[in-house]
């Protein structure tokens, strides 16, 4: 058990700049998932805590010992690898026991340190199996045995669950906390799975093109998120965007404006670029009597696109234009002039359906247009009631 | 055919049976085989036996015809009716066959020439020089297979390179060189080693032998390593080994056939190797590290030539070839069958 602590590491190839300048301190015992889109740097980062990839520039340290020039052997780290990396020529005892029998361990200490790897992660019997007489969730398995066997100081885990079909996915995950549980080690954890970081860390690094945008436990990082990417990324369906600029009254946009009072925002000034974040779940129908405690005036919308999952639907809506200028719709992190909203399964709605939604105030948050940082999460703070009075299709509430 | 290919579709379209026969006896026999799946399978089966005993009669018949000269006394070699038919199956088919049965031979084969010693040498010589490439191109093969650096593609041309030449070209300054003589930059005369005296010795074969072989041992080493997932090799570089311990515990076995194809490629050609050894071993006495050929040769003198011994030598020699090839090829099958390559 051990803390790891990375230290402006940089890792330069010749075109591309993979991890930079990334800081990140681990406590011990912590699980911390390193999240964020593919080829974003988290698995070179992964890497270079492994000792599998020199950092161009940074120190690494593993408990209260440099690792930045150790091999990776010399680290106290055991590592879980996305395709699995089971020795196929070795058959599982022979895998799991692989690091101990490299450093010379005792018959006996070796067999009972299987015994009880083979224990935690339900695999007795299966010893003598080879790698390709087993399935995925049991290869998976083994590599995980093979790398609490060695009861390392910090276990690194580099997607372990990505090849396995989904409903092993789920299972392995709670395997996995369970296993945390119990050894109470470090892990640190690289995913591009936002759920599984969700679910599973005590801290969330959500890393993108190379640095760390933010490192904070899941709700946080949910709630509060610090920049543009981190809200898009983290939550799905993603947090719906809405462009805007900063008007002295609050915020305006094609389609509807928000009212508060602006000089509360530090680090713009109006008429800059700002846009505005809210999540699903924190925009209601007003149409069915849904409401928030502090909501804005309503929004006039029409639906579009609908999605049953069974639990709740979520619908698309398109908001009425003010100014008629079309917007450009796009994935996440982009702004769209499209709402989504989850409902409640048994509602009855259609699509091209007219109806008006408010959003709750205290969930909304805004983001700088130009750096993508957060200003602010939530702007029922901000309210400045007289003014908003003044003005039909504001935002504030109506009492 | 036109024919055969017509009827055929005919009698698909129509569904009758073949019970109207038109033409002659081979375009019944080829329709018969379009339409009947069986007979189609029991020619297939007729035609895979006749190639491969084609090529097992091709294989194989000189090494019968090397028993037959060894069996048959030398006198009777020379002189021998080998047109005499033997009697088969009621009729007589002329096959060389043994003019006697002379198992001594065998024996005579150890009591005229130590030849034990010149295949001692051999199988020393071919050892050695494998152990040397194997060694030498594993490594070069992980650099080459497996890291990413400047210059990797000129450098691998550069090794190859040296398998264009032919070995003649080598031999006048090698042998001047192992002879003992000091080595000399041409023309201005500055002498830059004064070499150790290397003929007579197995260094002054090993030596070029493995630096002749190695560039193929590294290309199919290349090849193979470079399969190998780099998970695999971070796997094992985080359970405890360093790159060479990945490459000994992992990538070698994994690499199985393709360092049993390298090593038995360079064990049979330094095994049969005489150009080189004849002229580095400057007798053609065993102690002299004289080869096998050089064995076999040595039943032959001024005045006489004795072929069964020479043929009786080549059955011994060929022994541990054999014995070595079915060993690898163990390994290779294994090897492949396994198919365990997949992560």
């Amino acid at each position: 058990m051990a803390r790891v602590t990375l230290q402006d590491v940089t890792k330069r190839y010749e075109d591309v700049v993979a991890v930079d300048e990334m800081n990140v301190e681990i406590e011990d015992g912590e699980f911390v998932c390193l999240v964020g889109p593919s080829g974003c740097g988290k698995s070179t980062t992964m890497e270079s805590i492994a000792g599998l990839t020199k950092p161009t520039d940074g120190t690494i340290e593993i408990g209260e010992a440099d690792v930045t020039t150790l091999p990776p052997k010399d680290r106290g780290v055991a590592m879980v690898f996305q395709n699995i990396a089971l020795f196929p020529h070795m058959d599982v005892y022979d895998n799991i026991s692989f690091g101990l029998r490299l450093r010379d361990y005792d018959t006996n200490e070796i067999d009972r340190r299987v015994e009880h790897a083979t224990d935690v992660v339900q695999l007795e019997g299966m010893l003598d199996r080879m790698p390709e007489e087993m399935s995925g969730g049991q290869r998976q398995r083994v590599a995980i045995a093979r790398a609490i066997v060695r009861e390392p100081s910090v276990f690194l885990m580099d997607e372990p669950l990505a090849n396995l079909d989904a409903k092993l996915r789920v299972h392995m995950r709670t395997e996995l906390q369970r296993l945390h549980q119990e050894l109470d080690t470090t892990i640190v954890y690289v995913t591009h799975d936002q759920a599984e970081a969700m679910t599973m860390s005590d801290r969330i690094a959500v890393i993108n093109s190379g640095s760390l945008q933010q490192i904070d436990p899941p709700l946080v990082c949910y709630n509060e998120p610090a920049n543009l990417f981190v809200a898009g990324f983290i939550g799905s369906p993603s947090m719906n965007f809405v462009d805007g600029r900063l008007t002295a009254f609050g915020l305006e946009t094609d389609t509807f404006d928000l009212k508060f009072e602006p000089e509360h925002l530090d680090g713009v000034s109006v008429g800059d670029d700002v846009t505005m974040g809210i999540r699903p779940e924190d925009v209601y129908l007003s149409d069915i009597g849904q409401s928030a405690d502090d909501e804005t005036a309503p929004i006039g919308a029409t639906t579009d696109v609908l999605e049953p999952m069974g639990d709740e639907i979520f619908v698309y809506l398109d908001l009425e234009h003010e100014s008629g200028a079309p917007t450009d719709e796009g994935g996440m992190g982009a702004s769209s002039n499209q709402l989504l909203l989850s409902v409640e399964p048994d509602l009855e709605i259609s699509e091209n359906e007219a109806v008006t939604v408010t959003l709750d105030r205290s969930k909304i948050h805004l983001f700088d247009g130009a750096s993508g940082e957060a200003l602010t999460h939530g702007i029922e703070d901000l309210a400045d009631s007289p003014l908003e009075q003044g003005k039909p299709n504001v935002g504030g509430p109506d009492e | 055919m036109a024919t055969t290919d017509q009827s055929s579709t005919e009698q698909e379209t129509t569904g009758q049976p073949s019970s109207e026969p038109e033409g002659g006896p081979l375009e019944r026999w080829a329709q018969s085989l379009v339409t009947n799946k069986d007979k189609r399978d029991r020619l297939y089966k007729l035609l895979f036996y006749v190639a491969a005993g084609f090529f097992l009669v091709t294989t194989l018949f000189p090494f019968y015809w090397l028993l037959v000269l060894a069996l048959t006394p030398n006198s009777q070699i020379i002189g021998g009716d080998w047109g005499v038919p033997i009697p088969f199956v009621g009729t007589e088919i002329p096959f060389p066959h043994p003019q006697g049965f002379n198992v001594h031979a065998f024996v005579e084969v150890f009591q005229q020439v130590p030849f034990h010693l010149y295949v001692f040498n051999s199988f020393v010589l071919a050892t050695a020089t494998t152990i040397i490439v194997l060694a030498i191109a594993s490594l070069a093969g992980y650099v080459f297979g497996r890291l990413d650096f400047p210059g990797r593609g000129p450098l691998m041309l550069a090794v190859l390179v040296v398998s264009y030449f032919p070995p003649a070209a080598f031999l006048v300054p090698l042998f001047d060189a192992f002879l003992g003589n000091a080595i000399v930059v041409p023309f201005v005369g500055w002498e830059l080693i004064s070499a150790p005296r290397l003929v007579n010795t197995p260094g002054s074969m090993i030596m070029p032998f493995s630096a002749l072989f190695l560039p193929l041992a590294i290309f199919i080493l290349t090849t193979f390593y470079a399969q190998i997932p780099d998970g695999l090799e971070d796997a094992a570089r985080v359970e405890g080994t360093t790159r060479l311990g990945a490459l000994f515990r992992v990538i070698m076995p994994l690499s199985a056939p393709g360092i049993a194809t390298a090593a038995v490629l360079t064990f049979i050609s330094v095994y049969n190797e005489y150009f080189f050894s004849s002229i580095m071993s400057l007798q053609n006495q065993p102690e002299q590290w004289s080869p096998l050929v050089g064995g076999i040769l040595s039943y032959q003198d001024q005045y006489t030539t004795d072929f069964n011994l020479m043929a009786a030598a080549s059955i011994i020699g060929v022994i541990p070839v054999v014995i070595i090839v079915i060993l690898a090829q163990e390994r290779i099958v294994s090897g492949l069958t396994a198919g365990a390559l997949k992560e």
